[in-house]
């Protein structure tokens, strides 16, 4: 079972600690991960349907056979296909564009503006620095 | 009665046509004057259809399907927009709203013809949601052969909070429609300066705030009511109304530089535009059921397909306008890169490559789909992206907001840099070292600490001394609260995410579970009935320290509607909250036990008191500008005999 529940650091003691197995974390964390095959829009570790208690218990017995997380993301792939996986992989032209793109439009977007700055802007000495609060009543 | 209702929504539809050409032509009064009646009308049908929920007239289609005699009186009246038709209603009855409020309150000085054409616009606007509600969706149709009781209104919507969720999201998503109408009018009138960006900015944050406090709305309802312990769940519905908050908040930002300075008058427009076109993907996305989601309450794809069809009518004729206008928008002074404006472009950067990141994790499955592949894109996705990516702009943030229009001098950046790296190593050692939290959460918390300690840094330094704090402008105020409910946002989301304690616990009566800290014990099983439904209500115990707390989670039965839900106790306390979700029950060898859900959710409140200060902070900054003056006013008068030295 998940570990801990550490105090907020402002607080002097903490919240609450009750340690156990890094193990059951783990598998809680998968099981956020891994789609019910039977619901909407829900992973195993919220589906109440039978199927899901399945997909946990699967999970548990993995962890507790000494599986890596990436294996039994494998297993159940290979099993009920890339559908069940909320953490798509990154494979294929898809996959890369999927994990990419936001990196890719942070990192372009920034030489585009950055582009369009320069394209307009004066040279260094004519440009005057006012500060923030003596436009503050505006107009 | 009804008939009265659907004939006030053709007269509606009638005038607000009116409203559009009056206003395009340049109008003011008489467009003025034609949305004030449309208003008027469509209050008078969106009564009617109250009136008949009320009445339970099953005769009416709408209510037959979606009510019942049993239902108490709040669901009766918020029934009427917790479907598909009646949420159209109200959809149509807020943009009325807005056209009439632009009515009384649009008085740009010495510009009635951009007052005009914005109310010409908004005319339009809600004369093409009218020609949805009544040909593609109408809540009037009568049935030949009315039932004698009703199907009644989906159980999980039978809430407090569900009933107040949708007219505030749609008052946000709608108040976009007149931010369009504004940024449609500056283009037509070749008017985006200053004056225009100061309009739009107040109209832009009687959007936002509604927005906020409807996507919170929302999310504390989730978290209570469908019993996972979770408030967000990355679902495409919720993505749906996170696009247009993000795309507000880059505008609110971006407005800045074009009022104070006349810049990026480009960027602000086209915003404003994919604000509003944003607002109604959102609908379109929740509408039509093409993604699933565990929100959607009211689906049907083929009127998604015509709202489709509307969006890229309305948004394509305004980005077309933008395309021949745009050329024409000035821009303000130059600017260095490292500068107010430049760092207020990294902002609006930040926010749009999240928003479009959102939109591609949202849509991809389609996508994928449409190339033969089954994927699913889930909250994993969103944490490796989206939040890094918003890092980006938070760590900046305290350094960046006291940056000096123009150009900035660099000589303190190390004394920034020092304090942040300072942050992060003392929660790093104290996270880490002392309490055994993850490295990633210690640092989240430090994130967190250094956009409030920023935030009040900048606030003191702009007040330069203590007492003249209350001198300073509402929107310094404003500004401040807003980034400090960032701050703190982030440590409830930090805190909340990282520290959740989760278990399921599988219990007789009499039997006691340790569940964080507190040992809950099963009392009593129950069986009670309310008005339109039968539960089991279980009875436990909760206690720590010299604490005992009574919590009575249940399962309720809605026979009408052939559905369960789940009603979860929650005890609040400052720490967290202790969260009860009652599951299954069994009998395991002649013994009757039962499951339940059980949750610690630490400092969960932060995360919606987080937000609520953002919309605060919105709110004060764009309190009424007489407010503001009259202050000014009065600090002025009691400065000078004081003597002090004008600024």
């Amino acid at each position: 079972m998940k570990a801990l529940i550490a105090a907020l650091l402002f607080l002097s003691a903490p919240i609450a600690t009750e340690l156990e197995g890094a193990d059951e974390a783990r598998a809680q964390a998968l099981m956020r991960e891994i789609r019910c095959v039977a619901c909407e829009n829900e992973p195993i570790s919220q589906s109440t349907s039978e199927i899901a208690g399945n997909m946990r218990e699967r999970v548990r017995v993995m962890i507790s056979e000494g599986a890596s997380d990436e294996e039994i993301r494998d297993w159940f792939e290979g099993r009920y296909g890339e559908f069940v996986l909320f953490r798509p992989k990154a494979r294929g032209p898809g996959g890369w564009l999927l994990w990419g793109a936001p990196f890719l439009l942070l990192v372009g977007g920034a030489a585009l503006g950055y582009g369009v700055m320069r394209g307009r802007s004066a040279s260094a000495e004519e440009i005057q620095a006012i500060a923030p609060e003596d436009l503050s009543d505006g107009i | 009665m009804i008939e009265l209702g659907h004939f006030a929504a053709i007269l509606a539809l009638c005038l607000s046509a009116l409203q559009g050409m009056q206003g395009l032509r340049g109008r003011r009064g008489p467009a003025g004057m034609l949305a004030l009646m449309a208003f008027g009308a469509m209050v008078v049908s969106f009564a009617t259809l109250i009136w008949a929920f009320v009445r339970s007239d099953f005769s009416l289609a709408l209510v037959a399907n979606n009510s019942h005699t049993l239902k108490p009186f709040l669901y009766k009246v918020a029934g009427t927009w917790g479907n598909h038709e009646g949420s159209m209603a109200l959809w149509c009855l807020v943009t009325l709203g807005f056209g009439a409020a632009g009515a009384l309150l649009l008085k740009t000085p010495e510009r009635p013809s951009f007052d005009a054409r914005a109310l010409g616009v908004q005319g339009l606007v809600a004369a093409g949601s009218l020609a949805y509600l009544l040909f593609a969706s109408s809540p009037f149709l009568r049935l030949v052969d009315p039932p004698l009781q009703g199907a009644s209104l989906n159980p999980l919507l039978q809430d407090p909070a569900l009933a107040l969720h949708p007219p505030m999201l749609y008052l946000g998503y709608v108040g976009y429609s007149f931010v369009f109408a504004l940024a449609a009018a500056g283009l037509i009138e070749n008017s985006v300066d200053r004056v225009w960006a100061k309009t739009v900015r107040s109209w832009a944050m009687a959007a936002f705030v509604p927005l906020s406090a409807g996507i919170t709305l929302g999310a504390i309802w989730a978290y209570y009511e469908l019993g996972w312990g979770g408030w967000w769940f990355w679902d495409p519905v919720e993505n749906a109304s996170l696009m247009p908050w993000l795309i507000g908040a880059a505008l609110m930002h971006s407005l800045i530089v074009t009022e104070k300075r006349g810049g990026f008058a480009v960027w602000s427009v086209l915003l404003a535009v994919l604000a509003f076109c944003f607002s109604i993907l959102g609908a379109f996305l929740v509408r039509s059921g093409i993604l699933t989601s565990v929100h959607a309450f009211a689906v049907d794809p083929t009127r998604g397909l015509v709202l489709l069809i509307g969006l890229l009518i309305y948004g394509g004729l305004a980005l077309g306008l933008f395309a021949v206008r745009a050329p024409l928008l000035k821009g303000g002074p130059p600017w260095a890169a490292l500068s107010r404006e430049g760092a207020l472009m990294g902002n609006n950067l930040v926010l749009i490559v999240a928003t479009a990141t959102v939109l591609l994790g949202t849509l991809f499955p389609l996508i994928a789909e449409g190339f033969g592949r089954q994927m699913s894109v889930g909250e994993p996705y969103f944490r490796l992206t989206f939040v890094p990516i918003m890092c980006v702009a938070l760590v900046a943030l305290p350094v960046v907001q006291a940056w000096s229009w123009g150009r900035v001098d660099l000589s303190a950046i190390w004394k920034w840099a020092a304090a942040f790296a300072g942050i992060c190593l003392v929660f790093a050692a104290l996270g880490v070292g002392l309490m055994d939290i993850p490295l990633f959460a210690a640092l989240g918390l430090a994130l967190g600490a250094w956009l409030i300690c920023g935030s009040l840094w900048e606030l003191k330094r702009r007040a330069v001394t203590w007492p003249r704090l209350s001198r300073l402008p509402l929107r310094v105020w404003g500004m401040t609260l807003a980034h400090i409910g960032l701050g703190v946002f982030v440590i409830g989301a930090v805190v909340e995410t990282s520290q959740r304690y989760e278990t399921t616990l599988d219990m007789a009566l009499g039997d006691s579970t340790r569940v964080a800290g507190w040992t809950v014990t099963l009392e009593d099983m129950r069986t009670v009935e309310g008005p339109n439904w039968f539960s089991d209500r279980a009875t436990l115990t909760a206690r720590r320290g010299g604490q005992s707390v009574r919590m009575q989670p249940e399962k309720r039965y809605y026979p009408a509607a052939r559905m369960p839900t789940t009603e979860t106790a929650i005890h609040k306390s400052p720490s967290g909250d202790l969260y009860l979700a009652l599951g299954d029950r069994r009998v395991v060898d002649g013994q009757v036990r039962w499951t339940f859900r059980a949750y610690f959710n630490p400092l969960i409140d932060l995360v919606f008191g987080g937000v609520a200060l953002m919309a605060l902070g919105g709110l004060i900054s764009v309190l009424p500008r007489r407010l503001a003056l009259a202050r000014k006013r009065a600090t002025e008068t009691e400065a000078l005999p004081a003597g002090e030295p004008a600024e």
